[in-house]
């Protein structure tokens, strides 16, 4: 198999989402001797591209989705040692977690899966996190943006009192703060001076970029 | 009157499959409490979850309550949980709502929980209330001031779901208060108080202590789970039910093993992700096949149900929620179910709707209308009474048999729809939505609770007062 053989089959593995077939065409392409960075650009992000396009065009559901994003993380994964010295260009870095009180994680996990695939690095805490902890990571990693997730209706409050606890650590005008879950709104989001609020993963992956190049 | 989805066969099998779930899988939870009381009975630990044996089950299954009753804060209302009535239960939590007036969907507050638990005390074919979520009161007292709020606007039983532990005290002091006391709340408890774990098979911290914590008071229980299909669940409705099931029996257990003989429902609430959007659908067909699925375990297990039914994907009291409501409500109410939830709820049960609530009353009216069945017997076949009309040359409208029946109410009158000849109703041109916004109007206005006596409301201001003190330290 040519080294351009190999990388088109990668792509498509991608767009299939089959990410045993990704680990076994990435390693033919190191062995190959093509660039991990080329592996990375040419093919991985290539054929997450293309997913992207098929959900757009309405061809793709969110399962073809994440599982693309699992198959390109499988490539990456195997890349990311071979990476020393060249380093990834992100969009930016976003900082995410549901809220104390919550172990709702869903929506979360979806969207930290898009905007990984779509170029950001993406920091996930987990579920039940203090508003300290997004303090503590935020003074630690300064990600552009933090996204706060929130399902029940008795956690949202949560949301409120992170952006009140940056004000007051004088952190508020350092990073971006997005909020959602179930059931937040725009209104919501504007009362309590959050940056960015989506109803769903793709408008949230619009929305984070539109604040990091605004930011 | 009982339909069945699944033969006996087929039953056995998801059976099977949930108690292989919960053999093989367990549940996970943080809570010590709740992890000890199932391992002294028998669970066992792998690794970090909680694996359940054959005895364990069939154990805490056997002292399950087949039945119990639930009052209201008068005797005028009491209902049979296990008779399979199909009650129906306003939606809980909305934090929207649709205004009355503009018809826009905004923040629920607490002069709409008042105004609402007014027209759901108003209206006949809803039986238990349920608390929308105001967002203008302190959130750390919210289900106190909820409870409260209640329990003034409404002489029905409830329904109060709890995520924690936490303001339980102070929902039980409002109840005892009302009831007279703890052991008459017990005797003649006037709510049900469902728990939420998460999906899949985690207790949470939070809904392990309230579940024991519920079982404990003696308040009925309700394991209220919500798996979505094909993201918390598997993208197989079967699969779904099996695990829903599962988790749900998890609770189960953990309450017989605690007090045996504790009154509880299998509250399923098993929903479908949209794969487009990720939205959380509470839709036809799936939610009323998935819960008359669920209703068909519960008979199995000779568990009251209650399932959500009377909800959609749909963004206003239009027709589409409508055909969405009956179907996923006769569905289950079909299979027999003791009470079916989220009724007058809009945009999968996160918006509540006046309007709604009464397109849904009318829904709940049909829905236990056809359950009571259609009787059987000579004086209702009317064999005689045909062969004296066609005798008479005359009709059956001067029959006494006709009159007789009409009386006893065989046809069924609609509360809300409409009946009229076309030049009447053109008169107006009113559609079923804007009558049904007039008659919400019309009640909320006009209808009178019974009044909590004097003390009690004293009483409750107290509790409050103390509930602010101890979780706002004002």
């Amino acid at each position: 198999m040519s080294r351009e053989e190999i990388l088109t089959r990668l792509t498509e593995a991608v767009i299939e989402g089959d990410d045993s077939l990704v680990v076994e065409l990435t390693q033919k392409a190191v062995d190959a001797g093509v660039e991990p960075l080329v592996i990375i650009n040419d093919a991985l992000t290539k054929g997450i591209r293309i997913v992207g396009e098929y959900f757009g065009s309405g061809q793709y559901f969110l399962p073809d989705l994440l599982l693309g994003a699992k198959a390109m993380d499988a490539g990456v994964k195997l890349l990311e040692p071979l990476l020393v010295g060249t380093s990834r260009e992100f969009h930016g870095r976003v900082l995410m977690g549901t809220v104390q009180g919550d172990l709702h994680e869903i929506g979360k996990n979806i969207v930290g899966m898009m905007l990984k695939t779509s170029g950001f690095e993406v920091v996930d805490l987990g579920v039940d996190v203090p508003a300290g902890k997004f303090i503590e990571k935020i003074k630690e990693l300064k990600p552009n943006v933090i996204g706060i997730s929130a399902l029940l209706t008795t956690t949202i409050g949560r949301q409120k009192e992170i952006i009140e606890v940056l004000t007051e650590e004088g952190l508020r005008d350092q990073v971006k703060v997005m909020i959602g879950g179930a059931p937040i709104n725009q209104a919501w989001a504007d009362k309590i001076g959050a940056d960015g609020y989506a109803e769903d993963a793709i408008t949230a992956v619009e929305i984070c970029k539109k604040l990091v190049a605004a930011s | 009157m009982k339909f069945e989805l699944f033969s006996q066969e087929e039953l056995l099998q998801i059976h099977q499959a949930s108690v292989e779930i919960l053999k093989r899988v367990g549940i996970h939870t943080t809570s010590e409490r709740f992890k000890s009381l199932l391992l002294d009975h028998g669970c066992e630990e792998h690794g970090d979850r909680i694996v359940f044996t054959e005895d364990v089950i069939e154990k805490a299954l056997k002292t399950v309550p087949p039945s119990f009753k639930l009052y209201g804060r008068n005797d005028s209302h009491v209902l049979e949980i296990g008779w399979k009535k199909a009650y129906c239960q306003t939606c809980v939590g909305t934090p929207s709502m649709m205004d009355l007036d503009t018809g826009e969907k905004r923040d629920a507050t607490v002069k709409d929980l008042e105004e609402y638990t007014r027209l759901a005390d108003a209206l006949d074919y809803v039986n238990i209330i349920s608390p929308i979520f105001p967002r203008d009161v302190p959130q750390e007292i919210i289900l106190t001031i909820e409870t409260a709020t209640l329990l003034r606007n409404t002489s029905k039983p409830l329904s109060i779901c709890v995520e924690s532990a936490r303001e339980l005290p102070y929902i039980l002091e409002l109840l005892r208060l009302v009831a007279g006391g703890e052991e008459a709340l017990r005797e003649k408890p006037i709510a049900t108080i469902p728990v939420s774990p998460l999906s899949p098979l985690e207790y949470g911290f939070d809904p392990a202590e309230a579940l024991l914590d519920v079982v404990e008071a003696g308040l009925p229980l309700g394991v209220e789970p919500c798996p979505m299909m094909g993201s918390t669940g598997p993208m197989t409705l079967i699969g779904t039910v099996a695990q829903h099931n599962a988790e749900i029996l998890a609770g189960v257990i953990a309450a017989q093993l605690l007090k045996p003989g504790a009154p509880l429902t299998m509250s399923s609430r098993a929903t479908f992700m949209d794969m487009r959007s990720g939205v959380g659908l509470w839709a036809m067909p799936e939610m009323g096949l998935a819960g008359a699925a669920m209703n068909q375990l519960g008979r199995f297990y000779n568990i009251p149900v209650a399932p959500g039914g009377y909800c959609g994907a749909s963004k206003t009291a239009d027709a589409q929620s409508g055909y969405e409501h009956l179907y996923n409500a006769l569905m289950e109410s079909l299979v027999g179910s003791d009470i079916i939830g989220s009724a007058g709820s809009l945009d999968n049960a996160l918006t509540s709707c006046y309007a709604m609530l009464v397109m849904d009353n009318e829904i709940s009216s049909v829905v236990q209308r056809t359950i009571k069945g259609v009787e059987v017997n000579e004086e209702k076949l009317a064999v005689d009474v045909v062969a004296e009309v066609i005798e008479s040359h005359g009709n059956f409208l001067a029959h006494k048999h006709t009159r007789k029946y009409l009386r006893a109410g065989e046809l069924w009158v609609p509360p809300l729809g409409d009946r009229q000849t076309f030049e009447k109703w053109a008169f107006t041109g009113e559609k079923v939505e804007e009558k049904a916004r007039r008659t919400a109007k019309e009640l909320i206005a006009t209808h009178q609770v019974l009044p909590l006596s004097p003390e009690v409301e004293a009483e409750f201001d107290k509790v409050i007062a103390r509930a602010r003190q101890i979780e706002m330290g004002e």
